[in-house]
C-alpha cells in the first residue's frame, strides 16, 4: 500500500513539472530550428546549441569567478532588506503613528527607480559590494514590508480577545499569535524579494563593477558577444530559480499546518 | 459582596462611540450566584455579546459596575478568573488539537492551577470529556467545525476559570451537532462546577441549558424577563418535549415578538 503511494506521488510530481519543462524544450528547438533555417547572424541570435557550448566551455569559470559575487551581493541584500522590511513592518503595527508618518516614504522609496539610484550609490561607494547590496536590499525592502504588515494585522479580534481573557502581556501575543499567523504573509513576500535581489545586484553591477554576471554581461555587449550573454542571463536566472526555491524549501519547513502556504 | 464565581451587574449601560453613538445596553441589573447557569436571549443587535464582554472584563461599561466575587470585572480577567468561548472557535491554525487546549498553561505558566508535570494529562482528559479522544494530534482544520467548537470549550475550562462566557458558541452549528453538545455541556459543567453566563439567540437552546433565562430587549438592550426553568438537572433532551418547555418557550417568544411590535409602532411602516 505504502509503496504504490509513493510510486504515484513520484509520478504526481513529474506529472506536475513535465508540461513547464516541455514547453521550454519546445521553445529552445524552435529557437534552434529558426536560427538554422532563417540562417540568422550568431552575433544576432546564437542557436541554444552555441549557447549551450558557450556554458560547457565558460559556465564553470563564470559561476565560479562572477555568479558567485553576484550572488553573495543577492543574498546579502536580500537578507538586509527583509530584515529592516520586517523590524519596520513591526513598527509600524504597534504605532500606528509612525506608520502614517513613513509609509508614504515607502512607497516613494519603492517608486524611485533603482536604475537611476545604482550608479549615485557607485559614485558613493566605488567599486565594491556596499552598492550592490544596498540596491538588493532596496529592491527587497517593498515586497517583504507590505506582506509583513499585513500578515501581522491578519489576527482576528477574538483572537486578541482570547489572549486578553488570558490575561497574556502584549510581548506573548506578539510572539503566541502575530508571529505565526504573519509567517504565510512574510514568505509569500520573502519569495519575491529573493526573485528580486538577484535583479538588484546585476543592475547594480552594471553600473560600475569589477567581476559578477552584471559585468560580465555589459562587458560582454561592448565586444557584441552575445553569446556570452546569453549564457550570463542563464546562468544568473538559475541562480535566482534555485534561490527562490530554497526560501520555498525553507517556508515548507516553516509552515507544516495545513492550508499554511497562501500560495503553491 | 458576591462569593466567588457569583457574579453582580448593576445598573450598567452601555453607548458606543460617546453620547451621539448608539446605545446598546440600558441599565442592566442582574444577579448570577455562583455555579449557576444564566442564558441571555435576545434579537441580534441586543447587546447581548456586549454586556457578555463587559462581564469579562474586555470592554468597560459607559455606566454601572460589575462585581465579580468581589473584584471589577477587568481585576477579575487579570486574575484569570474566566474562560471564553467565542461565537467562532478561534483556534490557532499552526497549532494541534492538544496544542490548542494546552495555549493558556503555555500562556499563564505558574499562573494556571493546573500547571504543572501532568497539565498535559488534564488538557488529554479535558478533550475525552468532549468526545475528542484520538484527535489530539490533528490541525484545526482537518476537523469538522463542532469539533473545533468543542476544542474551544476545552480550552476554556482547560486552566479551572470560576466563570464561564459563552457567546453564541454553537450557532454555527447543524441541529444534531448543536444538541450533542448542549448535552456535553451540562455534563462537563456539572462536573466543573463553574457559573456560566451563555448568550444565544435561539429561546429552545437557552431553556434547555440554563437555570435562568434573562430576555433582551432589542437595541437598546433591557431586561425584559427573567424566567426560571422549572426542570432539575442533569437534563435529557426529551425534557423538550414536555408541555411545561413548550409553555415557557411559546411565552418568551411572545415577549421578543411583542418587542417587534412595538418596534413596528415607533418606527412607523
Amino acid at each position: 500500500m505504502r509503496i504504490i503511494r509513493k510510486r504515484s506521488r513520484v509520478i504526481d510530481v513529474l506529472l506536475r513539472v513535465l508540461p513547464s519543462v516541455a514547453i521550454f524544450a519546445l521553445c529552445l528547438v524552435a529557437w534552434e530550428l529558426w536560427v538554422n533555417i532563417r540562417d540568422v547572424p550568431a552575433y544576432l541570435y546564437p542557436s541554444p546549441s552555441d549557447i549551450g557550448r558557450e556554458l560547457r566551455d565558460e559556465g564553470l569559470a563564470l559561476a565560479v569567478d562572477d555568479l558567485r559575487w553576484t550572488m553573495i551581493e543577492a543574498v546579502l541584500g536580500f537578507l538586509l532588506g527583509s530584515a529592516v522590511a520586517l523590524c519596520t513592518a513591526v513598527v509600524f503595527v504597534h504605532a500606528k503613528f509612525l506608520e502614517r508618518v513613513f509609509f508614504p516614504w515607502a512607497i516613494v522609496l519603492q517608486t524611485v527607480p533603482i536604475v537611476a539610484v545604482a550608479p549615485l550609490l557607485t559614485i558613493w561607494f566605488g567599486f565594491t559590494l556596499t552598492p550592490k547590496v544596498l540596491i538588493a536590499a532596496l529592491i527587497c525592502f517593498f515586497p517583504v514590508l507590505v506582506n509583513a504588515s499585513k500578515g501581522l494585522r491578519s489576527i482576528s479580534s477574538q483572537a486578541v480577545e482570547l489572549m486578553s481573557i488570558l490575561s497574556a502581556s502584549k510581548w506573548s501575543l506578539f510572539w503566541r499569535v502575530r508571529i505565526p499567523s504573519s509567517l504565510p504573509y512574510i514568505f509569500a513576500g520573502l519569495k519575491v524579494a529573493s526573485t528580486l535581489s538577484v535583479i538588484g545586484a546585476i543592475v547594480a553591477e552594471f553600473t560600475g563593477a569589477d567581476r559578477g554576471i552584471g559585468f560580465v554581461i555589459i562587458q560582454a555587449s561592448y565586444r557584441l558577444d552575445t553569446r556570452l550573454m546569453f549564457a550570463g542571463i542563464a546562468l544568473s536566472s538559475a541562480a535566482g530559480v534555485v534561490f527562490f526555491n530554497i526560501i520555498g524549501a525553507l517556508e515548507r519547513l516553516a509552515l507544516r499546518w495545513p492550508d499554511a502556504r497562501l500560495e503553491r | 459582596m458576591t462569593s466567588s464565581g457569583g457574579i453582580a451587574i448593576d445598573g450598567v449601560s452601555m453607548q458606543f462611540n460617546g453620547s451621539q453613538g448608539a446605545r446598546a445596553l440600558d441599565g442592566i441589573d442582574l444577579r448570577i450566584s455562583a455555579g449557576e447557569f444564566v442564558a441571555i436571549v435576545g434579537p441580534s443587535g441586543c447587546g447581548k455579546s456586549t454586556l457578555l464582554r463587559i462581564v469579562g472584563g474586555l470592554l468597560e461599561p459607559t455606566s454601572g459596575h460589575v462585581n465579580v466575587g468581589g473584584k471589577t470585572s477587568s481585576q477579575a480577567r487579570r486574575d484569570v478568573e474566566f474562560g471564553f468561548v467565542f461565537q467562532q472557535p478561534t483556534l490557532f491554525p499552526w497549532l494541534r488539537v492538544l496544542g490548542n487546549v494546552l495555549l493558556p498553561d503555555r500562556v499563564l505558566g505558574r499562573r494556571n492551577p493546573n500547571n504543572g508535570p501532568n497539565s498535559k494529562d488534564i488538557a488529554r482528559e479535558l478533550l475525552r470529556d468532549v468526545g475528542l479522544e484520538g484527535f489530539e494530534d490533528h490541525y484545526p482544520a482537518q476537523i469538522s467545525g463542532g469539533m473545533q467548537q468543542r476544542v474551544a470549550l476545552a480550552r476554556a475550562l482547560s486552566y479551572g476559570p470560576n466563570i464561564l462566557l459563552m457567546d453564541e458558541p454553537f450557532g454555527a452549528l447543524d441541529e444534531f451537532t448543536r444538541d450533542r453538545l448542549n448535552l456535553q455541556l451540562l455534563e462537563v459543567c456539572n462536573k466543573t462546577g463553574s457559573t456560566v453566563l451563555f448568550v444565544t439567540h435561539s429561546i429552545q437552546e437557552a431553556i434547555f441549558l440554563a437555570d435562568r433565562v434573562v430576555m433582551l430587549s432589542p437595541r437598546p438592550g433591557r431586561i425584559t424577563r427573567i424566567a426560571e426553568v422549572p426542570f432539575p438537572k442533569p437534563r435529557t433532551l426529551e425534557i423538550r418535549y414536555e408541555p411545561e418547555f413548550g409553555a415557557l418557550a411559546g411565552e418568551l417568544r411572545g415577549l421578543l415578538e411583542g418587542d417587534d411590535d412595538v418596534e413596528l409602532a415607533l418606527n412607523g411602516p
